[in-house]
């Protein structure tokens, strides 16, 4: 296990870097923008190379690349060309706020479509229906048109959410929640499309395996059979959907966090795109990296603790 | 499969019934906690579309950032809603005969927010620092030669030429003054200490929301009705749309597909007619990359291409108007008779081009642009339809500002913010403006340029930029097309009081009413 967990993070180490490095090298191209971006229109040529020289962009683009990376390792991420905010601070503050949505949206997620694909595959019938016809409706409304529905009737309406805005968990908890509420709502309905089907299948293939007919012969209780013996064996892929789920939700982050002013990483990451801030693009590229990276290697883990047989891979 | 009794079968349908409670039970509970911020008339929030600059007074941006750096920093003198310049941190100012020495006199007892003494040394010092540093502003002040403080109360500022751009500069960032105690410690980037009245709180976070409190000390506080400036970080309409409706914002731009919405929820609305112009740039005007654009009938016929009137009701629905000028119309430089230049008129623009010995057109390549997109096909079909054809080049957004002043392309389409017009000219006209990316001059539009530059009376320099004006219109420097509004939704109590004759972002465009 040590050997596995050891292979994926030395990949992972490398992909980061690799990543890095060609987002550096695109960036390279428009070094003498950014300079000009940062002067303004007026700016003379004799003005832009002052600032391409000030900003260090006028060495070999290698050697800036080694040196952002050489005080990246060490925690120095540099400062926005355009607000002067340290790229570390305003990261990790943006991506807590990308997070914690995301982070809530998967845990109602994988709660309510466990609940329901188990009891879809364990029950049947109605429960059955409901549940396919519930995740046929998710998969057809996108998370952007629920989240417009809601601010409509939870927000502008009925007074009862806020339409916009991010209230930090530490400073009222009441507040942070239903900053996030929406959102969270939004999102989640969309990803138990796709769990609860996954679920709701895995959960069919396992009950009709031989080993459960066995389990039931030896007189374990159903509920022991289902939760402790099916369940987990259709975990591994349930898992996998829900870590492309929170990909593809930190993917999406960006229209969600634009609709409801949240001053997220998914729009610091565009705004700075726009501006050409270098520092900040390499800043969001790697904690991006790092996060689906991570979440991976997570997810790898869990399979393998899962299935012992996945560690061979 | 075994049936269920009743209290196991409740049993398992426990988890989805505690999310679908804890959903309901929360958003019952919070009613009472959504942030309606801006209930009342103490509190001016508003939002704007990006996120503002640096507060280091070398990297000030004139546009909707200046809500939040204006109210922190005094600027010299001070352009009122009505485009007139008044007195600020300066209480007068006075020219010398050839305009080229710039004399203005402080007020006294001013202070920056730690304390510190505003006078003349202080003032020298941060107009030094920004003429040193490149940055946004450094151009704004690049016609002074030296600055002197004679006295505590006293500026001097000596000039290679007259400068008409340069009063208006000094109502904006490049008139910003900060501390020089502290404006060159990298801190001040996120901390600023001016002597404006409002102090950045604490509770501001960068990038998302900025919250400004009022300065009981301050010089003018009459002049500021709001105890809280809170500015809102927004890029998308729609969100403050939706935060104007949930009372999170109480004063906002719209589009003007949205005014009918905010009105019925009783809002008021000001539509200022015009704050920016979308004009074709023909920079190409001696025919150096795109041969044709160098014939002034070429020029002309490109000019006549755009049913301006439809252009301007299909694309603005309202808020906006047709021109063919480039000058803000509430300017007294501006001239109506001018819109009536180039009547939309495709087969006089073709039997032009002919004259001109292209009757068979020519092609150009143009930059297609994040804000030029939505008017790419209408410009294309208009320009081909007198035998134009327009290739658009994709330009990543963050080399807009380089390719535009690159000289690469010939002609481009853009949408300046209207602003004064000695300033507007200064970047049309002028060989280093940004908007002569060719730098093209010839001694009559030097000539015009120069004489309205040194005019020290305001009427006469009017006149004389309404002579430039002409010119450039006649000349086809350009094919500007309409003028773009705004429609300004205020909270009942809040009024706006601008009507387009200033573009500054200030919050003195803002009071409050009963």
């Amino acid at each position: 296990m040590i050997l596995y967990v050891l292979r994926r993070l030395g990949g992972a180490l490398l992909l980061t870097v690799l990543v890095t490095l060609i987002t550096f090298l695109l960036l390279s191209t428009s070094f003498d923008s950014v300079a000009a971006s940062r002067l303004g229109t007026s700016a003379t040529p004799e003005a832009v190379d002052a600032m391409k020289a000030e900003l260090g962009l006028d060495r070999p683009v290698l050697v800036q690349y080694f040196d952002w990376l050489s005080h990246a390792v060490q925690g120095d991420f540099g400062v926005s060309l355009f607000t002067s905010e340290p790229v570390g601070d305003a990261v990790s503050s943006r991506l807590s706020v990308t997070l914690s949505v995301i982070t809530a949206a998967l845990l109602c997620t994988a709660l309510a479509s466990v609940a329901l694909g188990v009891l879809a595959a364990w029950r049947g019938g109605v429960i059955d229906r409901v549940a396919q016809g519930a995740s046929l409706v998710g998969f057809l409304i996108p998370s952007l048109l629920t989240a417009i529905v809601l601010v409509y009737v939870l927000a502008i309406k009925t007074d009862i959410l806020p339409a916009t805005g991010y209230t930090p968990l530490a400073d009222n908890p009441g507040q942070w929640l239903a900053s996030i509420m929406i959102p969270v709502i939004a999102l989640s309905l969309h990803g138990m499309a796709s769990l609860t089907s996954q679920v709701r299948g895995r959960m069919i293939d396992e009950l009709r395996k031989d080993y459960v007919r066995t389990l039931r012969t030896r007189g374990i209780p159903t509920r022991s059979i289902v939760l402790r013996h099916a369940l987990r064996n259709a975990a591994g892929p349930a898992l996998t959907v829900l870590s492309m789920e929170f990909i593809a939700m930190f993917g999406g982050a960006l229209v969600i966090e634009k609709v409801f002013a949240l001053p997220g990483f998914g729009s610091y990451a565009f705004d700075s795109s726009l501006q050409g801030d270098i520092p900040v693009i390499m800043g969001v590229t790697l904690f991006a990296v790092l996060l689906v990276v991570g979440v991976n290697l997570i997810v790898d883990l869990l399979n393998g603790w899962l299935n012992p047989k996945a560690r061979i891979h | 499969m075994p049936t269920l009794s009743r209290s196991r079968r409740i049993r398992r349908y426990t988890p989805v019934a505690v999310l679908t409670s804890c959903v309901l039970l929360v958003t019952a509970g919070c009613g009472g906690s959504t942030d309606n911020s801006a209930a009342g008339t103490d509190m001016l929030s508003l939002a704007v579309l990006g996120t503002p600059n640096s507060f280091d007074v070398t990297q000030l941006a004139d546009g909707q950032q200046a809500y939040v750096w204006g109210s922190v920093y005094d600027t010299l003198l001070y352009a009122d809603n009505k485009g007139q310049i008044q007195p600020n941190a300066a209480e007068s100012w006075s020219y010398s005969e050839d305009g080229r020495t710039l004399a203005l006199k402080l007020r006294t007892g001013m202070k920056f927010s730690n304390s510190h003494v505003v006078n003349a040394g202080v003032v020298k010092a941060s107009l030094d620092h920004v003429r040193a540093t490149p940055g946004t502003q450094q151009n704004a002040l690049g016609s002074i030669e030296t600055i002197e403080a004679p006295d505590e109360t006293t500026i001097v500022l000596k000039l290679k030429h007259p400068d008409a751009s340069l009063l208006p500069s000094l109502t904006m960032g490049a008139g910003a003054v900060a501390d020089p105690a502290t404006m060159k410690d990298p801190s001040a980037a996120l901390n600023p200490i001016g002597s404006g009245p409002y102090v950045l709180d604490k509770s501001t976070v960068n990038g998302s929301t900025y919250v400004l409190k009022k300065r009981k000390d301050y010089w003018n506080a009459a002049a500021y009705p709001f105890d809280t400036v809170e500015v809102k970080v927004m890029g998308d309409r729609t969100a403050a749309v939706n935060a104007l409706q949930a009372g999170q914002l109480n004063a906002g731009t719209v589009e003007s597909t949205q005014v009918d919405q905010v009105k019925s929820a009783g809002f008021g609305v000001t539509v200022v007619p015009a704050t920016s112009v979308g004009t074709l740039v023909l920079a190409d005007r001696d025919g150096t990359v795109v041969k044709p654009l160098g014939d002034l009938r070429v020029r002309q016929a490109i000019n006549m291409a755009f049913d301006r009137q439809k252009m301007a009701t299909q694309f603005l629905r309202g808020v906006g108007q047709p021109t063919e000028q480039i000058v803000n119309p509430k300017s007294p430089s501006h001239d109506p008779a001018l819109d009536t230049t180039y009547p939309y008129d495709p087969a006089a623009a073709k039997r032009l081009l002919a004259e001109a010995g292209y009757p068979d057109g020519f092609s150009v390549t143009m930059p297609s642009l994040f804000f030029s997109k939505p008017f790419e096909p209408t410009i294309a079909q208009a320009l081909k339809d007198i035998g134009i054809n327009v290739t658009w080049e994709p330009v990543p957004a963050q080399n807009n500002t380089i390719a535009l002043t690159s000289g690469k392309y010939a002609m481009y389409f853009t949408a300046d913010g209207l602003g004064a017009v000695a300033k507007d000219f200064k970047n049309y006209f002028s060989p280093e403006g940004y908007r002569n990316p060719f730098h093209t001059q010839n001694t009559e539009i030097s000539g015009l340029l120069q004489k309205a530059s040194a005019e020290q009376d305001p009427a006469t320099a009017a006149e004389a930029f309404k002579q430039v004006n002409a010119y450039g219109t006649k000349n086809a420097w350009y094919a500007p097309v309409f003028y773009v509004g705004t429609s300004w939704v205020t909270k009942k109590g809040i009024t706006y009081l601008g009507d387009g004759s200033s573009t500054f972002s200030t919050i003195r465009a803002f009071g409050v009413s009963n």
